[in-house]
């Protein structure tokens, strides 16, 4: 079974964009503001709500602020080391996640970073989650 | 319209007691909490039944723990409330105890927090809005990657950073009530245990247990029950506040940038006054930023300052003279009263071996997750 044909860990959060590439499943305020994840409690900044909060996807795009090495984790269903990653989405919003590229700490700031869907084991079986990784210039 | 609280009237602390923070134990809440309570009761000499309220700080105790432990100073029917704000439970504790005093609807209240490691889930994992891999992201990660942002934007190296460690684990060395009594060298704290990025293990606060407790008083309840004026120490100023979307990374340091200038502006002080300076450095990044954004030194200087002894004890001003979270240790819902015990044992001059020279104002801060913070001035009349 090809790779393209698991389906994806957490659907609500990511797609497969038009182009293939995964895409953020985003929202953008009547005010303008960008968050991410997509959510219709209430805007972070105006506090507008419901309809005023429209989906917004966000391109799986960005620059790293920072990157570090986690050495201990308590949780066994994710075993330490793993690479941690901040990144300012070309879109906007700042998001902290996993990172499939090694990034020396000093070298991290600045360097450009995408969005990949990335096969991980769950319960029965295999899914893909969202991952980034370094784009080599 | 709104008044701050240096507006009303004075505010004292009066007395001030620890159960010494320790490695989790068998040891009962109830007598953590009873032994801090009764020391502060002893150092204010002031009996429980005039006490008039109480504001228990506890993120981990789960609910009306704090009846419990009170009912074994014997009956005074008083109020109590518990107060949850994650890391700084304990100076919202005596944020609203000094609000209680300062509006006058009671003259002496008690500020006690309290704590023992236990599991609890946090609340903001509860929302319904999904994450991306937050449950990965656990603290000594989120400043695991604002010590390498920080490093690489100013150019120092991890060793400069663990020097923090190195001070702070120095003065809870001479700290009674610390967690962890052990002065280290530059080179034990590099060596410790990787934990995230380049944070060691002992760059990185224990969280045990313990308790800290500050009972606070009017002027008329400290002349009405012949209190020992001469040890009062006035809350100049309280300020608190939480954080607003914006740049992810920078947000503990700009909301502590704001809440500092709010409680050094209600005080009338600058940041170049305070002699005492105790702060949430539960990671050692977090004491530069926050040094940086209490206005002590420019911003990339803290290390600098740090290296020529200016937030060493009988420096300019000292940083953490407790031995901050990282040494005096972390347990929670007592950290925040804590050091407001510390900043009251520096302006009596009463700190032994850690006393900063001729200490006059100092300033206790706190950051809670979510994020909230807090900063109280303290003066010595």
């Amino acid at each position: 079974m090809s790779d393209a044909s698991l389906p994806l860990l957490k659907p609500a959060l990511y797609a497969r964009g038009d182009d293939g590439k995964p895409v953020l499943l985003g929202g953008r305020c009547e005010c303008g503001h960008v968050f991410f994840p997509m959510q219709t409690f209430g805007c972070e900044r105006c506090g507008k709500f419901g309809p005023a909060l429209q989906p917004f996807s966000l391109r799986g795009s960005g620059q790293l602020r920072s990157a570090a090495t986690v050495h201990v984790h308590a949780d066994p269903s994710r075993s330490a080391p793993f690479v941690i990653g901040t990144i300012a989405l070309d879109d906007g919003p700042v998001i902290r996640t996993l990172l499939i590229s090694a990034v020396p700490d000093h070298e991290a700031p600045g360097t450009r970073v995408e969005a990949v869907l990335s096969p991980v084991e769950i319960a029965n079986g295999h899914a893909l989650d969202l991952r980034f990784r370094t784009v080599r210039s | 319209m709104s008044r701050r609280l240096s507006e009303l009237r004075p505010v004292y602390v009066v007395g001030i007691g620890w159960h010494r923070y320790q490695n989790p134990s068998e040891t009962s809440y109830v007598t953590l909490g009873l032994t801090a309570i009764r020391a502060a009761l002893a150092d204010a000499k002031l009996e429980w039944p005039l006490v008039e309220s109480s504001y228990i700080g506890t993120g981990l105790l789960g609910m009306a723990a704090g009846r419990a432990m009170l009912k074994h100073l014997g009956a005074s029917g008083r109020p109590l409330v518990h107060i949850e704000n994650a890391s700084a439970s304990g100076s919202a504790a005596f944020r609203h105890a000094c609000i209680e005093v300062a509006a006058g609807i009671s003259d002496v209240a008690l500020a006690i927090g309290c704590d023992k490691r236990n599991p609890v889930v946090r609340g903001f994992t509860r929302t319904g809005i999904g994450t991306l891999a937050d449950d990965a992201i656990v603290p000594f990660t989120h400043f695991a990657l604002l010590t390498n942002e920080y490093a690489a934007r100013y150019r120092v190296t991890p060793a400069d950073i663990a020097r923090v460690a190195v001070k702070n684990h120095g003065n809870g060395a001479k700290n009674p009530h610390a967690q962890r009594q052990q002065a280290r060298t530059l080179e034990e704290v590099l060596a410790g245990k990787p934990i995230s990025g380049t944070l060691t293990s002992l760059q990185c606060c224990p969280v045990g247990e313990g308790a800290a407790a500050v009972i606070v008083a009017a002027e008329d309840a400290i002349k009405r029950y012949n209190l020992d004026a001469s040890r009062a120490i006035r809350v100049a100023s309280s300020a608190a506040a939480s954080e607003r979307p914006g740049a992810a990374s920078d947000a503990d340091a700009s909301l502590t940038r704001e809440t500092i200038q709010t409680a050094l502006r209600d005080a009338q002080i600058a940041a170049t006054d305070l002699d005492v300076l105790e702060m949430h450095d539960a990671f050692t990044i977090e004491e530069l930023l926050y040094t940086e954004a209490a206005g002590l030194c420019a911003d990339g200087t803290a290390v600098h300052a740090l290296k020529d002894g200016e937030f060493d004890i009988g420096g300019r001003c000292a940083v953490s003279p407790s031995g901050g979270l990282i040494a005096m240790g972390h347990p929670i819902g007592p950290t925040g009263i804590g050091q407001i015990g510390e900043l009251t044992l520096q302006l009596r001059r009463e700190a032994g071996l850690r006393q900063q020279p001729n200490a006059r104002t100092g300033l206790a801060h706190m950051v809670g997750l979510g994020s909230v913070c807090y900063a109280h001035v303290l003066q010595r009349d």
